[in-house]
């Protein structure tokens, strides 16, 4: 155990070494970091009949520009696609790109960068890289409240469509990110941090 | 910060009654006889207490009596390590196990009526008690499934004298209790009849929402006894009861107001035959029925339509024989032989439903075994829906000097699965779920495939196999000091570890969104803790006290959870801030409604020259988990407990003319209450009865 760690601690520390030295030959964009709020994701509208309403179109995201146009969906300008619960990356059945997804047991600031073993998973018509249903993913699903709670220690490592790497953790579900969210918040609105490296490289600093 | 307190209480008291007990105090030696105290549930023999190899707690009439106590869960909500669990009913909790791993006897014979696995104990009155025996610890090798982790046999008053009782009672919430006994006995014939009658109006923690915390409900007890003797060497008795509850039912779905009555009843027939062979050996031959039956009808208030219309019927017979055969002084051996046959049939399942069981079971004793008390026994029950079971238990006790005794147990102890975990077969028709039993989930996902309602397979329905028992291996290790005679020291160390817990499993998620769910065996879990009592008895002149403070540890955990925690892998996030943290294994304090510390004072008092008696009981759990809310399926913030509570009772009675008994006290004396998260613990309770006893004069 012990020599593991510190084989692991002299791989990185080599490898820090080495991208220090890379950093001074090139100036490279720095990993982006962010949170973003109150994402909607296809938010429903009350009806004429009083029901539930949703476009059944998803929100384009890209990590270095933000929202993307619905026209760009069958590019690779998006990196991850939101609608209600579900989460898809620019990939495999999805996408154009060669997105995919791991989701990984930890805490968002201690990735450090992806882990070497991961294996991305790919959207297919079956089953999404971030798989839906409660506490499949990354949320649980309460049916007597009807709530959506993102669960705690679910980080999202991404593959963009263009092959960087990022990782997301999913904050809240709701519009204005309350603590407690109860039967009159407003669903569909993702609070999520991200980090993105722009290099292509596996780390996130 | 007051569960602190509370304990410090507890602890303190516990010193207390200790030197208490170290200062010389002179003892009126006429009220200390200390008649040796005889059970039989642990052996199914008739054997000292203070012998047996494995923990037993015995409460007797007089306690109850002078706790004032009506019903049964209200006798064993004050023992030590017991808590009375709310779940479908109030059961308990025995060694931190829930109380669908408790088996509840009357007289010996099991009862029934385990809708959603806790037997509802207020059905049972103790008005006609003679004795609780609790044994602690798996008694599979006598009993078969459910005797996981204890048992508990009400043994009731047998027709030894001619005499009789009336008493009645009223108190808050107009609850009120009356119940009459008469008890004949000419040369061979006996007769016992048990009558009672309990109501209430209940009470309501939130007078503006529709439907009461606890609905109006009254119930009738009708218990009557007949024994004969034959001979010296062969005797017969018959004992039969039936019990019926009605309660009203109110309460809102969405909007609507819904309203209806519920019914509950349990009979039960027991002819009992008593053959001694010869000295040595005895036969004894039983065949015990017993049905329970509940019926609900709830309509809307606004135009009567039926909401809900349901039914439940539970048979259950079994023809038994043992043979005790006592070779001499020294070996004692038991056999037995039996089958169960049981049926449910119930709204949420197909049709009648059966079950059998077959079993033999075996025990020997050894008294004298150089200085131990060895017990070694086993029982093999065969049954027709899942895994044969074996579950062999060996027990042993050293009387280390006449003061001290040292006893230890190892046994294995079961739980068959239940009807519902076979063979339910229900939807909710308001959430749109549904659960089926292991042996119709296939049957019913087909019907839901052939209906296009599955929208995804969660789980392989192959994989879930056929639903073995829950089982575990539990060790009991402890002694019994007793100094004096009058100060008395018992401590009990456990050890559970359970296998191939019953779990629900998401099958297949539906069209409309919600889940199919089923059972499989998953989970594992261990118990374990320690408990003492003490108590201390002092008389002066015509006055007796008995001091007692008990107090127990309880670790109860889901082996996978500790395993996960060790891993790093659970985590809480702070809904405010976002901050995500490893749970650590420290703060997983035991699966939800189990206290880690809980103990409890008493004190009862008794003057033989004035007849009054007393008695002031206070009750101590620490806090337990109530529910996850952070999604980590763990209790671990504070939000999620339910705080450490304390409640006092108080009873007093003087009896007049020798007849005449007025007794009065007050139950939960400061008026504790939890209504959110614990809605079965009513507040202050007042109460106030009058009992007479009638004597046949003697001749």
């Amino acid at each position: 155990m012990n020599s593991f760690k510190k084989i692991i601690l002299f791989t990185v520390s080599v490898s820090l070494f080495l991208s220090c030295k890379k950093d001074e030959v090139t100036i490279k964009e720095p990993v982006k970091a962010e949170t973003v709020k109150d994402l909607a994701a296809d938010p429903t509208t009350i009806s004429g009949t009083g029901q539930p309403v949703a476009s059944g179109k998803f929100t384009f995201y890209n990590f270095k520009n933000g929202i993307v146009p619905n026209a760009d969906s069958t590019t690779n300008k998006w990196d991850v696609a939101f609608r209600g619960t579900t989460i898809l990356t620019n990939g495999g059945s999805s996408g154009t790109g060669q997105g995919g997804a791991v989701v990984l047991n930890g805490i968002f600031d201690e990735i450090k960068e992806i882990p070497a073993s991961s294996t991305f998973a790919q959207d297919s018509k079956t089953v999404l890289a971030i798989p839906t249903g409660s506490g499949k993913g990354w949320y649980n699903y309460d049916a007597p409240t009807n709530i959506i709670s993102p669960i705690a220690g679910k980080v999202l490592l991404i593959r963009t469509g263009d092959g960087k790497y990022a990782k997301i953790e999913i904050l809240n579900y709701y519009k204005g990110a309350p603590a407690k969210p109860d039967a009159n918040s407003v669903a569909r609105h993702y609070t999520f941090r991200f980090a993105y490296q722009p290099d292509g490289s596996l780390k996130f600093n | 910060m007051k569960q602190m307190k509370n304990l410090c209480i507890i602890i303190l008291a516990m010193c207390f009654s200790n030197t208490y007990g170290q200062k010389k105090v002179v003892l009126d030696s006429v009220s200390h006889k200390n008649l040796e105290e005889v059970v039989v549930t642990a052996t199914r023999n008739e054997r000292k207490l203070g012998t047996l190899p494995m923990p037993v707690t015995l409460i007797s009439q007089k306690q109850i009596k002078s706790m004032g106590s009506l019903r049964l869960n209200d006798v064993l909500g004050e023992q030590t390590g017991l808590f009375i669990q709310n779940d479908h009913g109030q059961g308990v909790q025995i060694q931190g196990f829930s109380p669908d791993y408790t088996l509840i006897l009357l007289d010996g014979e099991p009862l029934v009526g385990r809708t959603a696995g806790t037997l509802e104990l207020s059905r049972l009155a103790v008005g006609n008690i003679k004795q609780i025996e609790i044994v602690k610890g798996p008694s599979s090798s006598l009993y078969g499934s459910e005797a996981l982790a204890g048992v508990v046999n009400i043994i009731t008053e047998k027709p030894n004298a001619t005499n009789g009782s009336l008493s009645m009672r009223y108190g808050t919430n107009q609850t009120s209790d009356l119940a009459g006994s008469l008890s004949f006995r000419r040369d061979k014939l006996g007769l016992n009849l048990f009558l009672n009658r309990y109501q209430s109006n209940g009470y309501d923690f939130t007078p503006d929402v529709f439907g009461a915390t606890v609905s109006p409900f009254q119930n009738y007890t009708f218990n009557p006894k007949l024994s004969y003797d034959f001979s010296s060497t062969l005797k017969f008795s018959i004992s039969a009861r039936y019990f019926t509850e009605n309660q009203e039912n109110n309460f809102l779905v969405g909007k609507d107001k819904v309203s209806g009555n519920g019914n509950v009843n349990d009979w039960n027939l027991n002819p009992v035959l008593r053959y001694a062979i010869n000295e040595k050996v005895k036969a004894t031959a039983r065949f015990y029925t017993t049905q329970y039956r509940t019926n609900a009808t709830l309509n809307y208030q606004k135009d009567a339509k039926v909401y809900d219309e349901t039914f439940f019927i539970q048979n259950f017979q079994r023809p038994e024989i043992q043979i005790d055969y006592a070779l001499n002084a020294k070996h004692n051996f038991t056999f037995g032989i039996g089958k169960i046959w049981e049926s449910v049939e119930a709204t949420r399942y197909d049709d009648t439903k059966r079950f059998e069981t077959s079993y033999g079971f075996f025990q020997y004793e050894n008294t004298q075994f150089y200085h131990l008390n060895l017990t070694i026994g086993g029982r093999f029950d065969a049954h027709s829906a899942y895994q044969s079971q074996f579950s062999p238990k060996f027990s042993l006790a050293y009387e280390l000097s006449p003061k001290i005794t040292l006893r230890g147990s190892a046994g294995v102890g079961f739980k068959a699965p239940d009807f519902r975990q076979l063979y339910l077969n229900f939807t909710n028709s308001v959430a749109g779920y549904s659960v089926f039993g292991t042996q119709e989930i296939a049957k019913g996902i087909a019907r839901l495939q052939a209906e296009n309602q599955v929208s995804e397979l969660l789980f392989d329905v192959n994989k879930l196999g056929e639903l073995k028992a829950e089982s575990s291996l539990a060790f009991n290790f402890g002694g019994t000091i007793n100094l004096d005679n009058s100060l008395k020291i018992n401590i009990n160390a456990f050890r559970n570890d359970v296998d191939n817990l019953i779990q629900t499993q998401a099958i297949v998620r539906k069209t409309n969104g919600q889940n199919v769910f089923s059972y499989l065996n998953l989970n594992k879990a261990f118990t374990q803790g320690i408990e003492s009592e003490i108590s201390k008895q002092l008389s002066v002149n015509n006055q007796a006290f008995t001091v007692s403070a008990g107090y127990q540890f309880l670790e109860a955990k889901d082996k996978e959870i500790v395993e996960k925690l060790e891993r790093g892998e659970v985590f809480r996030r702070n809904p405010e801030t976002f901050q995500t943290v490893r749970v650590k294994s420290s703060e997983y304090e035991g699966i939800f409604n189990r206290s880690n510390h809980s103990g409890n004072f008493k004190i009862f008092y008794e003057n033989s020259k004035s007849n009054i008696t007393a008695s002031l009981r206070g009750i101590y759990r620490s806090r337990y988990g109530f529910a996850d809310f952070n999604g980590n399926s763990i209790a671990d913030t504070d939000d999620e407990f339910v705080q450490g509570f304390m409640t006092w009772n108080i009873a007093i009675s003087k009896t007049f003319k020798e007849k005449y008994r007025l007794q009065t006290g007050i139950d939960n004396a400061f008026g504790f209450t939890n209504p959110e998260r614990i809605p079965n613990l009513a507040g202050r309770l007042i109460w106030v009865s009058l009992g007479v006893n009638f004597e046949k004069k003697k001749l």
